[in-house]
């Protein structure tokens, strides 16, 4: 049934997708988790709307133009967080409105109903095409890569700022390092999972991870593990019962979140 | 040799200085404690000598050179006051210690063997051994100070600086701490600079003494820096004379 399930090349293409996208938000998910800032990555999604819609009044590519966008918020919220002496949930909020009101002006000044705005909006993991595969890939690849080697700094700057800034790490550089890395995944991971889902592919297999692992390699390995058995069942769900494929991803995850809670080392 | 070097440090916030005008040196080898009452100052000295908080005007020379540039090479080891880090963090002692080894900047696949070994080292040097595989959140108050130790020692600095190292600490441990305090200063020649609110401790390790109250008040050896009437200054007039039970380092 499976072997008949794979024969479709959009099927083989979802499911490649679905696989990549379970190792890659997982991943970068850690940092999203053990850093709190869920609600960054809640905020980049939703500037790569306000992406998105800019491209479409201006007619380039849609993927382009809200990877720009969401990288440009992302170094926004990093600098006003910086200079300002509000709190980071608070310029967070500030560009998280923005993004979305921007969004919306611009979509309604566009003429038509635009189907590609939508896809963004929900995912649709079933339309990725080959180009899509191939550039999802890469920046799983690169940024896989770059989060590995520079782990130590990262993992101690998330431990402790100030530690890290004594002993030497440019704390700043890091830190933009990784915010760009996370609006990059989150950007790529739209088409498939949707604007409204990504944080939660991005959270729900680090936050279930979390409360089993006992270190950093553990957190990483199972989060990984639980981000690729969300994608493979989520998916095979979706096919399955004819529902729609990244929320389905989505509540598997969430299945396997509740179920990790049953013997979390830290639930009291 | 001075191993640090403070010359008319002054920190500002809204325009109210924290701290002014302080200037003091640590000769290299030395132990030096540094007291005053809560809000003299203290924490804020020391996070202006390392760089956590800007200061103006003012100087900090490590051995010499301004301390941004000397810190690069990991001279100096930091154990803060409070140590603020989420408790459900699933790090363990091996993996903090491991993110100040050398390469800072590499896969972890494929970092040395010797890593392991010094940092098995390391925690054995500080009586933790069996920490290695804790996590950082589980341990007490004690191991926890002995596991930032070893943290702050991984690069073998010059300098120790630690913030009321021992707070929240039992006296037992306490005293074990300072013990290891003192044999690292020894058998490493460290430089150590330590806040502490406890004379006694003053007196039993610190080869001097500066107290301060948002200015600098005195410096010198505890015997005789630390007067009646130095305390009286430092602490106010509800403070005596200090009998301490111990004798005074040599």
């Amino acid at each position: 049934m499976i072997t008949e399930f794979l024969s479709y090349p959009f099927i083989q293409r979802a499911f490649l997708a679905s696989l990549m996208v379970g190792v890659l938000c997982p991943f970068v998910g850690n940092f999203v988790v053990l850093r709190r800032m869920s609600f960054f990555s809640d905020a980049i999604s939703h500037s790569a709307f306000a992406g998105i819609a800019v491209g479409a009044l201006l007619g380039i590519d849609l993927s382009m133009s809200s990877l720009i966008v969401a990288m440009l918020v992302s170094l926004l919220i990093a600098f006003l967080s910086e200079k300002t002496t509000l709190s980071h949930d608070t310029v967070i909020g500030i560009a998280f409105s923005g993004a979305i009101a921007s969004g919306m002006l611009v979509i309604g000044m566009l003429k038509g109903y635009r189907v590609d705005i939508f896809t963004y909006l929900f995912g649709d993991i079933l339309a990725i095409t080959s180009t899509d595969l191939l550039f999802l890939f890469i920046i799983s690849i690169l940024s896989v890569v770059i989060l590995l080697f520079f782990s130590k700094p990262l993992l101690q700057i998330t431990f402790n700022r100030d530690l890290a800034q004594v002993e030497g790490i440019n704390v700043r550089l890091f830190e933009y390092l990784l915010f760009f890395i996370i609006a990059v995944v989150v950007t790529v991971s739209l088409k498939i999972i949707g604007i409204i889902l990504v944080t939660s592919l991005l959270i729900v297999p680090a936050a279930a991870a979390k409360n089993l692992a006992s270190s950093m390699k553990h957190l990483f390995s199972l989060s990984c593990v639980f981000g690729l058995v969300s994608g493979f069942i989520g998916l095979i769900a979706s096919v399955y019962l004819n529902t729609a494929s990244g929320p389905t991803i989505v509540l598997v995850s969430i299945g396997i979140f509740f179920l990790t809670m049953l013997n979390s080392r830290r639930t009291h | 040799m001075n191993a640090l070097s403070v010359e008319n440090l002054c920190v500002k916030a809204d325009n109210r200085h924290l701290i002014e005008n302080i200037t003091f040196s640590v000769e290299e080898g030395r132990i030096i404690a540094i007291i005053g009452p809560n809000g003299a100052g203290k924490t804020t000295l020391i996070r202006a000598i390392l760089g956590l908080i800007p200061y103006s005007p003012g100087s900090v020379l490590l051995f010499g050179h301004p301390m941004k540039h000397a810190n690069s090479h990991g001279k100096v080891g930091y154990v803060p006051q409070k140590l603020e880090f989420d408790r459900t963090f699933p790090l363990t002692v091996s993996e903090l210690l491991g993110f100040t080894v050398p390469p800072i900047y590499s896969f972890p696949f494929i970092r040395k063997k010797g890593e392991k070994k010094h940092i098995s080292e390391l925690l054995e040097s500080v009586g933790v051994h069996e920490l290695a595989d804790r996590s950082i959140g589980s341990l007490s108050g004690g191991e926890l100070q002995r596991a930032m130790i070893a943290k702050a020692i991984v690069n073998d600095p010059k300098i120790l600086i630690l913030d009321e190292p021992a707070s929240g600490v039992d006296i037992e441990g306490q005293e074990r701490f300072y013990d290891l305090i003192k044999r690292l200063n020894k058998e490493k020649g460290l430089t150590v600079i330590l806040i502490s609110h406890d004379l006694n401790v003053v007196y039993r390790f610190a080869d001097s003494v500066l107290c301060m109250n948002r200015r600098l008040i005195c410096t010198g050896r505890p015997a005789e820096t630390l007067t009646d009437e130095v305390i009286k200054t430092v602490y106010g007039e509800m403070m005596g004379a200090y009998i301490h039970s111990c004798h005074e380092h040599d």
